[in-house]
């Protein structure tokens, strides 16, 4: 399995607030991992710092070897290889569905109109949304918006894709069908780094789960060591509150 | 009270029309003008570049700092004297003077809108790649002109409203003509009638035409 991401001693700090204390961590190609861990732990500061729209104070992260930490890089060029999914979808509201998808493929000339529209319906089906495609975001149920944004995203062909509590703004009976995509991607080889409260999902899905608190990852391993059998106290902890 | 409008109405009423003419005038340019100012001010406003901040920072703040009133007077007066020979006409250094006014104005409007914009917006159009550039033009400003709309209507109400101070560099618009019929008559209290009713009148046409645009936007949105 090839490196896709590494993460070398990773600082990241608000002011005199130590949000991350140091991470590193490598993931393969193909691989998927979940991190879980309490509120304010630092989780979406993390993934966030991937796709830098957070900017890191200390540390370095590679991308295919490209190193997205550094200052020379053309992040947008590199953010086109990285496709993010965020809690509050994010769908733009001044667009149809169909435009949403559309929009940066037509925009960074990926793809002329007609096969970025091609694209986008293809998507759609996948998603089980392409009856939806001329409706605005406000007209889907916030399931169905976050469906949308993942195939927002896939329009781009990421290589990597960073999702962020993507079923925590939802309501319960919607979770399943993000999930189901989700589940779906990470079957056809997506690499995949999920920030989730979703326990059954890192369970089933994941190919490592990681544990944070207090902005470093106390404990790591597969989903079957880290949710039968637990090492850390701060872990078990956790767990026994989300179990 | 005596009311008498025999003689105000044949004085007054071609002389208001007249001026009609001139507010009308003066406002729309001013306002076309005034947007264009504006939204460059405002993009200076939330530029990177500390001077071309600073430069807008300064403008609102004169503009909103001052009376209209002594914006027109240092047009019509200060600009001849800074460049001689220039001399610029009431209607100009109106336009000028309602064209900075209302600038500075929308340019906070505008700012407004783009701030109203959720930031989760710039953030998801940053994600796939788009540059900071793209992103606002494509993302944040459309949503941002859309929330700014209802302010922006105000500010053309009370631009169109404002053109009455021009009164105080003699152009000839509704109040200035105004004053010219009492000059014949002597009938203050009933041209003002009339006068108010003029604006009414105007503003309230301005009102219909904008409730209309915002209901074809919104049925554009619905699809």
């Amino acid at each position: 399995m090839s490196e896709k991401v590494k993460v070398v001693g990773l600082e990241k700090h608000f002011g005199d607030l130590v949000v991350l204390d140091g991470i590193a961590l490598t993931v393969g190609e193909g691989e998927v991992v979940c991190i879980i861990g309490p509120s304010g732990s630092g989780k979406s500061t993390f993934l966030r710092c991937i796709n830098r729209l957070e900017t890191a104070t200390g540390g370095q992260i590679f991308v295919d070897d490209q190193e997205i930490t550094s200052k020379k890089i053309d992040i947008n060029k590199a953010r086109e290889n990285i496709g993010m999914v965020f809690q509050q979808f994010n769908l733009f509201a001044n667009y149809t569905v169909l435009e949403n998808i559309m929009l940066a493929p037509v925009e960074l000339k990926k793809m002329n109109k007609a096969q970025a529209k091609a694209k986008a319906m293809e998507l759609l089906t996948r998603v089980g949304l392409a009856d939806k495609a001329d409706n605005y975001p406000n007209q889907l149920s916030g399931g169905q918006q976050q469906r949308v944004a993942i195939a927002r995203s896939l329009a781009m062909n990421p290589d990597i894709m960073l999702f962020d509590e993507p079923t925590s703004a939802l309501d319960p009976e919607m979770v399943g069908e993000v999930l189901q995509v989700m589940k779906e991607l990470a079957a056809g080889g997506m690499t995949m780094i999920v920030v989730t409260h979703e326990m059954g999902f890192a369970r089933d899905v994941a190919d490592r789960v990681i544990f944070m608190a207090d902005g470093g990852i106390v404990e790591q391993g597969t989903p079957t060591e880290i949710f039968s059998n637990p090492q850390n106290q701060r872990t078990k902890d956790f767990l026994s509150c989300v179990l | 009270m005596n009311l008498d409008f025999t003689r105000v109405f044949s004085d007054a009423i071609p002389l208001l029309l007249e001026g009609t003419k001139t507010t009308i005038g003066i406002a729309i340019i001013s306002i076309l003008a005034g947007l264009l100012v504006g939204f460059v001010s405002c993009l200076m406003g939330i530029s990177k570049n500390p001077v071309l901040r600073g430069i807008s920072k300064a403008y609102v703040w004169v503009i909103r700092g001052t009376p209209m009133i002594v914006q027109a007077f240092f047009v019509f007066y200060a600009i001849p004297a800074v460049f001689p020979g220039v001399t610029p006409s009431a209607f100009v250094s109106g336009f000028v003077t309602l064209t900075l006014n209302a600038g500075a104005y929308l340019s906070e409007i505008i700012r407004g809108g783009i701030q109203a914009v959720p930031v989760g917006q710039t953030e998801a159009a940053r994600s796939l790649g788009l540059s900071a550039f793209k992103t606002k033009i494509k993302v944040v400003l459309p949503q941002a002109f859309k929330i700014a709309i209802p302010s922006m209507v105000n500010q053309f109400i009370i631009t169109v409203k404002d053109t009455s101070i021009l009164s105080v560099i003699s152009l000839d618009e509704i109040v200035n003509n105004a004053k010219k019929s009492i000059g014949m008559n002597y009938k203050f209290f009933e041209t003002y009638i009339l006068v108010a009713v003029f604006y009414l009148v105007i503003i309230s046409a301005l009102m219909v035409l904008s409730k209309y645009i915002e209901k074809r936007m919104n049925n554009e949105r619905k699809g």
